[in-house]
Order: structure tokens, then sequence, then C-alpha cells
């Protein structure tokens, strides 16, 4: 079983795999890599992808995009987002955010995550004949806890075995092979559709650490399309467009800034009205949008504490790095030419998929590389007066354990509640609320008696767990956990049993592939008995073969499982008597001298078919 | 020992027979642990090399296919490893766990001596006249003090005297380490 890699990206998302030694990513039926990552909610079906984002407009309470942008987070720090995107929120929900639909119903970003992922984990199954293996999924390397495990429980929602979370800046650096350097310090610029990030990164042999991540939740090639549209519906006078008129605007200048990629001019059409533009002309436009990702990346810098020549290399990712001015502002900000040789909507699900294979073990790389993360925020406890106390500081290398011990202040008192926070500021109420963890059932002592150790592990992939023993009677404490934002066990559990009402579906779909599988494996072996003894065929018997064979090549692609299946019959039971003569033949041959193994492999070759 | 698993003998961290990373030891000792000699004066590079050859073996990403078992062994395995290493390349923590056996202070650690404190305390009253004064002073102290630790173990190391006075300088290090990098209180009210 092969594992993946998924980039589960705010604009789209991409799904890969290591084939033959080689990184690429797997497509849809038109030949596209990229997913959107759009959702919409039907009666009784969702709607992912390309179908989903065109109809957006149309359907704009049911269909939910950029929903990673409110994975993990509080409502409240969500409401200028939702204004922004016009989703309804639930607003009683304090923990999680909740949108709810006209029709009454609601649905968590994590559960519209797991929409987009389970079509990706479709695409994977279809290529790759079965279930992968498991998944390497990428995150933005500022990620704190919360939204980390609201991805891996959008994973868990979708069927997918996480093998490890992987920040996004490290998997483009994979990608490039950056990690075979043995060392250095790598910047990673990664202008999407609406979000911009720059990382710095160091590798110290096999050890890749992220130095500093700055950029803009709300900046990308969404403004390039913007500015330009603007500048087109003042130059042509197209005076305020109605809605369709905006969505065919946008459409049209999108194209026009692809087109500007290579030409040094190119024309737009809008009602009926053409205009030149060349590309000196959007550059002029952009400028202003590109200074502002330079803002970010003299922050990353300053934050690393290096200088432009200390960084080894620069790494594009994101589609908006295809335009020319990008490349030449970042050119002359590091000093040096940037890589873009890989695909960048594609470099991160690279990388991913590369790491997803070193995890098999198999993989020849899985001996020199190792990926050491570190925590990117600190984790701390809120002590008397909202103080924080931190028990793991930033950019510890995971995993981690930490322990503190704490006692009661009340006789015979038999629980404990403890906060944890993760940030790196003074106060609690600064950082970003993890859980609430409340210890119970500790033995009733006298107070100040009670030594109860208190465990802190963070894994590989960033994530938090909690254990708790109190130490003279070495009782262990219950740990109820209440993450301050997110989904508990309790409902992703509730979750999982929903989508067993859609389990027959998803049974059907397994069953369909199987007997693709099947039937592939049929016809490959008929073909080549076939070929090798056309002359063990009785007269007519080969026509009726290929008949069945033919057939059955028609509908194996089609969605009728059944009609599959029973042709894949057909075709094994009109070629048993022509496969019984090849095994007497082969019999034959064998007692008239040849050895007993070489039978013994010729007959074991045959299965399933003649 | 014999392997949890295949219960064949075993000696290192991962079953030679099976591959299965053993339980790992419930207490830190970052020495054993390294399988570095126990000295105060080691090199970060050995540390390092140490860590890595181990980190390579045990892990979780070299176990992400078997069983729980395996994954969680191999999980506390390697935070045991991550903080050996990060205690064994700050000097103040090595001295400590050598001093002491643990690798932090315990509580509110050791009282220090009262006439320390009253020295500083004037430090602090010249201060108001020579602004920079404690500063000044806590750095020579500081320096001063960490010589007289690394001379404490180079005799310990040479087989001379004990470890018992660690833990009081170790304290006091501390302390005017804290006073030399304090902000300068009066900074923001001079050009």
């Amino acid at each position: 079983m092969a594992n993946i890699g998924i980039d589960l990206g705010t604009t789209n998302s991409l799904v890969a795999v290591v084939m033959s030694g080689k990184a690429r990513c797997l497509r849809d039926e038109l030949g596209r890599s990229l997913l959107p990552s759009a959702v919409r909610y039907e009666a009784d079906r969702t709607v992912v992808g390309f179908d989903a984002r065109e109809a957006a407009p149309e359907f704009p309470r049911t269909t939910f995009t950029s929903v990673k942008r409110f994975m993990g987070r509080a409502p409240a720090d969500c409401v200028a987002d939702a204004a922004l995107f016009r989703y309804e929120m639930d607003g009683e929900e304090t923990r999680v955010v909740r949108f709810v639909l006209p029709d009454g119903r609601g649905t968590t970003p994590m559960e519209v995550s797991a929409e987009v992922l389970k079509v990706l984990r479709a695409r994977a199954i279809e290529c790759l004949f079965g279930e992968p293996g498991g998944a390497v999924i990428t995150v933005p390397a500022y990620f704190d806890d919360a939204q980390r495990q609201a991805t891996k429980d959008a994973a868990r929602l979708a069927g997918l075995e996480v093998l490890r979370l992987l920040n996004e800046p490290t998997a483009a650096a994979i990608a490039y092979g950056l990690d075979k350097r043995g060392g250095g310090r790598f910047a990673v610029y990664d202008l999407g559709g609406g979000t911009f990030d720059i990382s710095v990164l160091e590798l110290d042999d096999g050890i890749f650490q992220v130095l500093s991540t700055a950029g803009d939740t709300h900046l990308g090639g969404d403004d390039f399309d913007r500015a330009l549209a603007d500048h087109v519906r003042v130059e042509l006078g197209l005076g305020e467009l109605d809605k369709a008129g905006q969505r065919a605007l946008l459409a049209e200048v999108e194209a026009a800034k692809r087109r500007l990629t290579d030409a040094e001019s190119t024309e737009v059409n809008v009602a009926g009205r053409t205009l030149t533009v060349t590309r000196a002309g959007f550059e002029a436009l952009i400028a202003p949008i590109v200074e502002r990702t330079a803002v970010a990346c003299r922050q990353a810098m300053r934050d690393a504490g290096l200088s432009p020549e200390q960084v080894e290399a620069v790494v594009m990712v994101g589609g908006s790095t295809r335009v020319p001015l990008v490349r030449r502002h970042v050119a002359q900000l590091f000093g040096r030419e940037p890589h873009c040789d890989l695909d960048p909507d594609e470099v991160v699900a690279l990388g991913a998929a590369m790491q997803a294979d070193i995890l098999t073990g198999s993989s020849q790389l899985a001996d020199d590389l190792l990926l050491l993360d570190v925590i990117p925020l600190s984790l701390g406890l809120e002590v008397m007066g909202g103080v924080v106390e931190k028990f793991i500081p930033r950019c510890s290398t995971l995993p981690i354990n930490a322990s503190q011990t704490f006692t009661t202040h009340v006789d015979g008192q038999t629980a404990i509640d403890l906060h944890i926070v993760q940030g790196d500021r003074e106060m609690a109420r600064d950082n970003r609320s993890l859980g609430r963890f409340a210890l119970s059932g500790l033995p009733p002592l006298p107070a100040g008696i009670p030594r109860i150790k208190v465990e802190f592990t963070v894994d590989a992939d960033g994530l938090l767990k909690v254990s708790a023993r109190e130490e003279h009677t070495g009782i262990e404490a219950n740990i109820d956990v209440r993450p301050s934002y997110g989904l508990s066990e309790d409902e992703i559990e509730r979750m999982l049993e929903e989508s067993i009402d859609h389990a027959e579906t998803d049974v059907d779909a397994r069953m369909l592939i199987e007997s693709r599988v099947e039937a592939e494996g049929i016809l490959h072996a008929v073909d080549k008995a076939l070929a090798a003894d056309p002359e063990l065929l009785e007269p007519g018997e080969g026509e009726r073969i290929r008949a069945v064979a033919d057939e059955l090549r028609a509908v194996q692609l089609t969605e009728d499982r059944k009609r599959i299946a029973d042709l894949s019959h057909e075709l094994d039971a009109v070629t048993a008597p022509f496969a019984q003569r090849r095994i007497e033949r082969d019999l034959t041959l064998a007692l008239s001298g040849r050895g007993a193994d070489d039978v013994g492999q010729q007959l074991g070759m045959k299965a399933p078919a003649p | 020992m014999t392997c949890w698993t295949c219960h064949e003998k075993v000696a290192g961290p991962v079953c030679v027979g099976c591959g299965a990373p053993q339980p790992p030891p419930a207490t830190l000792d970052p020495y054993a642990l390294l399988g570095l000699p126990r000295r105060y004066f080691v090199d970060a590079a050995e540390v390092e090399q140490a860590y890595r050859a181990l980190a390579r073996k045990l892990h979780p990403d070299r176990y992400v296919a078997k069983p729980p078992a395996w994954r969680r062994f191999a999980l506390q395995w390697t935070a045991l490893l991550n903080e050996a290493r990060t205690l064994l390349k700050d000097e103040n923590r090595r001295a400590w766990w050598l001093a002491t056996g643990h690798p932090a202070p315990r509580e509110r650690g050791p009282r220090l001596d009262p006439a320390f404190l009253e020295e500083i305390f004037e430090w602090k009253e010249r201060e108001l006249d020579e602004p920079g004064f404690v500063r000044e002073q806590a750095g020579a102290r500081e320096a001063a003090m960490r010589a007289e630790l690394h001379d404490i173990f180079r005799r310990w190391e040479a087989g001379e005297g004990d470890l018992a006075p660690v833990e009081d300088r170790l304290s006091r290090l501390t302390y005017l380490s804290g006073l030399a990098r304090e902000k300068d209180p009066h900074g923001e009210h001079r050009h």
C-alpha cells in the first residue's frame, strides 16, 4: 500500500504519491491535479471542487470556500472572516466554528475539509487500485496545536490515517531536494490565491527547523485580479457592474493575468469592448501589492536574525509566483534567483508525498533523512494571577516530554483544574487557550500532601497529550480534556457514526474498484494466454473468448459494478476449457523431463485465469 | 534483559532480532542515554553526534507502520533523547545534574547566602549614583563564579574533591547572570 501526500490548501488541495521513485500529483479524469477547496451542500449530497467553486455565486449560502481560515479557531476570532465570506455562524457556539445552512443543518470547518479530503482519497483509491496506506498532510508552519488537531480530525472524518503532519515550507524544501544539501538556511516564499507566507528554514545534518514565519492572511493572486479588474472597468468606462458582470470581468482579467506571464501584452474583452493591457502596465498596477510581501519577508529575516545573503536558496510556492514581477522582486530581495522549476501549485504536495514515501521505510532515503520538527510556540500553564508558566519552550525539538508537580490547597480536595495555553506572551489571556484539564479522582488527603505529577507529551506532529498520577498512592488521575476550540472526542465519534449512514455508498465505491481491478487482472491474463498458446484453441473458441473480453473491456471503467463482475465471471467460465488444456499440456511437458520446479512456477503464474 | 516482544536477549534500545524498540528507562540519565562518559567538559559536537545516531534509530517516524506499543516506546525514547541533548548542551544544567542527579533545581532551589544578598543590595544602592554599576559588578562576579565552578569540576574529573559546593555556586551564578542581563532600569530616560 502506497502512502500519499496531501496539500490541504486554503484555495486548492492536491494529492500526490511516489511511483517508481518519482513523486507525482494524481489527476482527475480531466487531467487536473488541483481540486478547489470548495464544498457545496445539497439536500442529499455534497458537490466538491471545480463545480462547487464555479457555481458558488449562485449558491452563496450553501457553498464553503477558504475554510482553512477557520480550522481550529475560536468563533470569536473568526467574526471578521465569516463576514468577509458571508458565512452564517452559529452565535451560540463558543468553542467551535459552526456554519449554519439555510435548511437548518450545521457544519464545521473540519467537516467541510473532510469532504475535500474524501474526494482526494477517492482519487488515490482510483489511481492506486486500492486504499492508500496512510497520509502525510501539510499544515502552515505557524499552525498551533488546535489548528493541527483540527486538520487531523478532518482527516479522520475522511477515513484517512495520518502518518504525520508536515510543515508546508518544509515540504516545499524536500520537493526541491534541499534536504540533500547537508545544511544551510532557506527561504520559502508562498504566494497563493488569498494568503501569503514567508518562512525561513534551517537545515543542519538532516534536521529541519523553522526559524521564523511571517505573512499576510489576506494577500494573494486574487488581489492582482481585483487591481486589474478595477483598472479595466475605469479604462473602458464600464461603470458599476452587476454581480454577473463583475464575475465575467474577474474571469476575463484572471485569464489575461495568466497570458501576461509569457506575453508582453494581451487584450481584455468585456461587454463588447476591448482594452490592450501590457505586462508593464499590469506590473505597475500590482507593484504595491508585491511590495507588501517584501515587508513580510524583511520581518521574517529580522526574526530569524539573518541577512539576505545568509540565505542559500529561495523556493517559490503557490500559483501567484508565476507572475514575472513577483519572481524579479524576490530575486532582488534575496540577491539570488529563486527556485521555480517545479510547478508552484504542486510543490508542497510533491514534498508531502516524498515524506510519505520515506515513512513507508522502504525508501532508500529513509536512512539519510530524518525530519525533526520544532514546536512553533511555547506551551504553558496558567498559574496564580493569570501569569503563564512555560513548561515547553518554543523551538524545542519534537517529540518532547515535560512534567509538573502540583498539590492541593484544601483538605480532602479530589480535583484540580489546569488551564493550558500556547504562545509566548506573559499573560495567559494574551495567548491561545488550548484547553482546560480537570484532574479528578485524586485520593482525598490533607492539603499540600498529594504530589500530582502531570506529564505533557508533544508528539512528532506537535500535538499535546496529558497524563497524571498521584505519586504517593500511584493513583492515576482521570483527565477530562476540554479543548478550548475544536471538536471533542465525543463529537468526532458522533460524526463518524453519522458518516456510517453514508457508509453504504462508500462500500459500493470500494466494491466497484475491486471489481475493476479484478477485471483488469483477468483481461491481462487472457490476453497473455491467447498470445502465448493460440495452437491450443478449438475452432471458433478464440473468437468467443475475445467477444466476451471486448465486452468486459468496454464496461470496465463504467460505474456498473454488477455488469463488470458478471462479465468477469463469464470470461472466467468461457476460458476454463482453454485453461484446462494449457495446464494439461504443461503437465505433459513436465512428465516428459522438465523439472518439477519449472512446472510449479508455470502453474503458479497462471492464476487467476488461464 | 530479554526483548518484550520476541523474548530474545537484548542489550541496546532496539532489539537486534525483531527490531522492536525496548521500553525506555523510567528515569533520565542523560549520559547513560547518549552513551557518553559522565564528564562536565563535554563537547557539543560529541553530544550532537551521539544524539543523531540514536534519534535515527528511535524516532517515531521509523515506526509508522508498526503496532501502537512500538510507536509509543519510540516516542518515549525520542522525547528522552531530546531532553538529554538539551540538558547536556547547557553547561549550567549539566553541572546541576552531575551534582544533584536532578535535571533542574527542585521547587525553589537552595537558599542564597545572606551575606551574598546583602552585597548585592549594596550594589543596588550604588547604582543610584553610578548607573550600570550592578551590571558591571554582576558581570565580573559571574565570570569569577564560572571559573570557580570549572575549577571544581576539573578537580573532580581528576579524582580530587567532590561536587558539594556546586549547588551553592550555581545558585549564585544563575542569580548573577540574571542581574548582568537585566535590562537597564534607567535606559529609557537616558540618551
